[in-house]
């Protein structure tokens, strides 16, 4: 048999960590505030950064944000 | 909309956003500024995703801050205040921004191709250099006999769409009249009876790969 091709990964991501769209959106705010805050994002959220290796559309979603962020920063957090 | 509508503090948004008369009106009126700005950046980002653009990139943008809008008034009483404001804001403006585009697709976009798939087809998708394609027929003749054969007809119709035609996962859940987290769960399963299908006839994929 011949081994799996390197770019067969492209065709069929999958991590059973997973959790799925909406989940993933849910956090998508302190998500791309540690991703901002040089914390590693996949750390503290692992499951949500398997999904955005496997989600084309919360991926764009995601660099939009993050996009977003930087171009119109916000310091209210108080 | 006042410069300062993206410095504001998030006391001073839910202050403004909760209140009545015309301190609502205006927090409301400068937060929908901020998020059409948000919005025709975005929609900008992606032009060349896109095959829109002029005034119907605009209409896009201006939907999209809009609905962005009412989602978020609707749940003005989720936000924690774990992160700015504004950052959970433009999350709900991103979301509209794909939903609008994925409504376009269908009136722009190429057609999908509904065809029985075939080895040739995955290896175009994964670009497959030609003497690599020799050495991968049994695997990628494999891959799309499960295609054809172990999926569902509606995991076969969102594999092939988003897998093979590069369809956006949005403009499918448009088509289908469902949502992107349906839509992505049936991807998520197709891909897993995949890579089930050929880890069981004996190839090298892990039905079950660790996570990274």
């Amino acid at each position: 048999m011949s081994d799996e091709p390197p770019n067969l990964d492209e065709l069929l991501p999958f991590d059973p960590e997973d959790p799925g769209c909406q989940a993933t959106l849910d956090v998508f705010d302190l998500y791309v505030e540690a991703d901002l805050s040089s914390i590693d994002p996949a750390t503290r959220f692992p499951g949500p950064a398997a999904h955005l290796r496997s989600c084309p559309a919360c991926r764009l979603d995601y660099e939009g944000l993050r996009a977003a962020v930087n171009a119109f920063p916000s310091y209210g957090t108080g | 909309m006042s410069a300062d509508a993206a410095d504001r503090t998030v006391v001073e948004w839910m202050a403004g956003l909760r209140g009545s008369g015309v301190r609502r009106d205006n927090t409301v009126a400068e937060l929908r500024d901020l998020l059409l700005r948000v919005a025709r950046f975005e929609c900008q980002r992606r032009r060349g995703l896109l095959r829109v653009g002029g005034p119907e990139l605009e209409d896009i943008a201006q939907q999209a801050a809009n609905d962005a809008l009412v989602s978020i008034m609707a749940k003005l009483d989720e936000f924690r205040g774990e992160s700015r404001f504004t950052t959970w804001a433009y999350k709900f403006v991103m979301f509209q921004v794909s939903t609008k585009i994925g409504r376009h697709f269908w009136r722009t976009g190429p057609a999908t191709v509904d065809e029985p798939v075939d080895p040739d087809r995955i290896a175009d998708r994964l670009a497959t250099a030609p003497d690599q394609r020799a050495e991968q027929r049994e695997l990628l003749g494999a891959l799309a006999r499960a295609v054809e054969q172990d999926l569902t007809e509606h995991q076969r119709k969102v594999f092939v769409a988003i897998a093979l035609d590069d369809v956006p996962v949005d403009a499918l859940a448009a088509e289908l009249g469902s949502n992107r987290n349906a839509v992505y769960k049936a991807l998520f399963d197709a891909r897993r009876k995949l890579r089930t299908s050929l880890a069981g006839a004996g190839y090298a994929v892990s039905a079950t790969p660790e996570p990274r």
